[in-house]
């Protein structure tokens, strides 16, 4: 008889690995109500699914080995809704989940078997930075960049992010890098602690104004949402993957229609005010364009004269550019500009068809703006449009002033064009435009001065357009969600099942 | 408790003044009405708060940048 093989090491390994940075740091986490790394595994993937890679890594110091179960990162592949992913869930309890030579090795891998297999990558972050003391000195530095493609984005997957503690070094660099990243409120993310901070500038910092949620989600734009709990941002990096392909080779899933979803258009007129002068929030437009509740708005707090959202029409997935006149009165600003430009590069990217609804009076002008740049972003996002090969649909609800109705897809700039009938094609305001044509101001000659408003109006309506096929067609307010559902399927790209080429995939990850 | 500024972001003239101190007032709700640019533009709260003081009336031109209310957060 064969003697029994032993296995006892192997499981003994594998229980100490599994857990993790100890009882004691894993009780702190659970008072505090928030996840530990591999509770936020079970959250995310469909259940049993996770295959971890590299459960048995460790420092490769060997004076630190029995204190990094897998290294602090772990890594691995796994499914949500039955569709594979690939993920890195950073164990804070193990040495703050610093980057190290090891745990640099198992990321380098699942990210490479991502590109390779046609996996989104997802990445839990939760940082203190680079491992001390591994990197300091001369010889640290020979342990660093031994990944020459470490920051290498090139959009073959979606990369998504979720930020759910301190978030520093590689947490943070990784988010930058990412289609999508979702903040827990109390998390921070920054290049360096406030501890760090402090030390080094002698600038005394609190946390939340270094790296917080309102930071990030309303100036900096580098969060799309912030959320109150790990469950709910471990939810929103679910929602947004199930809008896109796995990999940027295949057209995004569709998804079945949900019960009611032609029902909410019939009402739209009671959001748009038939006043020119008056605003409105352009999201209720497109909640009753959309496939009932599957809009799934990006930056809702960063340059908010501009929505920026995904959803599905007809169960397509679709990426909708709006200008909102309840912000600004539309009016685009720098913010506005580098969220629509960072949209249209990921919907190309990975084949979604973008319609653009324009509501706008144009770029916003001002110092504020010119000092920031203005007209560089103005065309980084026109080299942007003019590159992009999915489907692009404009509509024009209102007003479409300017050289920003370019930048809104006008002219030859989308596949198609309708407006409704009230559009308005202005170079400017109209009561504006008889100042400055005709020199006639309201307060002296009011009478001539509503004849001439009259006049230079009628001349921007929709119909001069059509008649000379500059736009496809004059559509009422109602019929938008049936004539994007015709246009949508008459746009196919057939021959190349929906995959466009994918110019803008190389460019930057922020504007 | 926090207090912050809301500040308008476009320059134009107050033409309505939609609540006062001690209001409560959720997010993105309207504090005041602005005319500018041909339209009446709404200054929204940032966040759910209490109005602290309202520093604007209405008829007064105003710059972008300009303190409209304080809020209580």
């Amino acid at each position: 008889m064969s003697q029994k093989p032993d296995y006892t090491e192997l499981q003994q390994r594998r229980a100490k690995a599994l857990a993790m940075g100890g009882e004691e740091r894993l009780a702190k986490r659970r008072a505090q109500n928030i996840l530990n790394a591999r509770e936020r595994l079970s959250h995310l993937l469909d259940a049993g699914s996770f295959h971890e890679s590299g459960l048995l890594a460790a420092s490769y110091r060997p004076a630190a080995r029995d204190k990094t179960p897998a290294d602090g990162k772990i890594a691995g592949f796994g499914k949500i809704d039955g569709r594979p992913v690939a993920v890195v869930s950073n164990d804070f309890t193990v040495l703050g989940a610093s980057s190290s030579v090891v745990n640099g090795k198992k990321i380098k891998h699942i990210r490479s078997v991502a590109n390779e297999s046609g996996m989104p990558l997802i990445l839990l972050g939760e940082s203190a930075g680079a491992r001390m003391p591994d990197r300091m000195g001369a010889e640290g530095r020979a342990i660093l960049g031994q990944d020459p493609a470490e920051y290498l984005r090139d959009r073959r997957t979606p990369w998504v992010s979720a930020l759910l503690g301190s978030c520093y070094g590689s947490s943070t660099w990784y988010s930058c890098l990412s289609d999508f990243a979702v903040m827990r409120k109390g998390a921070t993310m920054a290049v360096a602690s406030s501890r760090v901070t402090e030390l080094a500038i002698k600038q005394s910092v609190d946390p939340e104004d270094l790296g917080g949620w309102k930071l990030h989600t309303g100036t900096t734009g580098l969060v799309d949402v912030a959320v109150d709990t790990d469950e709910e941002a471990l939810e929103m990096v679910k929602r947004f993957l199930s809008y896109l392909p796995s990999h940027n080779g295949e057209a995004p899933p569709i998804a079945a229609v949900p019960a009611g979803s032609d029902d909410a258009i019939k009402d739209i007129l009671d959001v748009v005010p038939q006043s020119r002068t008056k605003t409105y929030d352009s999201r209720e437009v497109i909640r009753r364009i959309l496939d009932k509740d599957t809009m799934f708005e990006l930056k809702p707090r960063f340059g908010k004269s501009l929505v920026t959202t995904l959803g599905r029409i007809d169960g397509k997935s679709v990426g909708i550019i709006a200008n909102n006149p309840k912000f600004k009165g539309g009016s685009i600003d720098v913010d506005a500009c580098a969220k629509a430009t960072s949209f249209l590069v990921m919907c190309d990217s990975f084949n979604v068809p973008l319609i653009f609804l324009a509501d706008q009076p144009g770029f916003l002008i001002g110092i504020d703006g010119e000092k920031r740049g203005a007209p560089g972003r103005i065309m980084n996002w026109m080299n942007a449009i003019t590159q992009v090969t999915v489907p692009k649909i404009t509509i024009t609800l209102r007003k479409n002033y300017g050289q920003a109705y370019l930048n809104m897809g006008g002219g030859r700039n989308s596949n198609e064009s309708a407006a409704w009938p009230e559009a308005d094609y202005g170079f400017m305001d109209a009561g504006t435009a008889v100042n400055v044509l005709h020199g006639v101001r309201y307060e002296d000659e009011p009478e001539r001065f509503k004849q001439l408003v009259e006049s230079v109006t009628q001349d921007n309506a929709p119909w001069a357009l059509a008649a000379l096929y500059e736009i496809q067609d004059v559509i009422a307010p109602h019929e938008t969600r049936d004539y994007l559902k015709a246009l949508l399927a008459i746009h196919s790209r057939a021959p190349s099942r929906g995959i466009g080429q994918h110019r803008l995939a190389n460019w930057p990850t922020s504007y | 408790m926090a207090i912050i500024s809301i500040n308008s972001d476009i320059t134009g003239t107050v033409w309505k003044v939609l609540v006062k101190p001690g209001d409560s007032v959720e997010e993105d709700q309207e504090l005041i009405i602005l005319e500018s640019m041909k339209m009446e533009i709404p200054v929204t709260a940032s966040e759910a708060a209490i109005v602290q003081e309202v520093c604007v009336t209405e008829g007064q031109a105003i710059s972008e940048g300009d303190v409209v209310a304080t809020l209580e957060v």
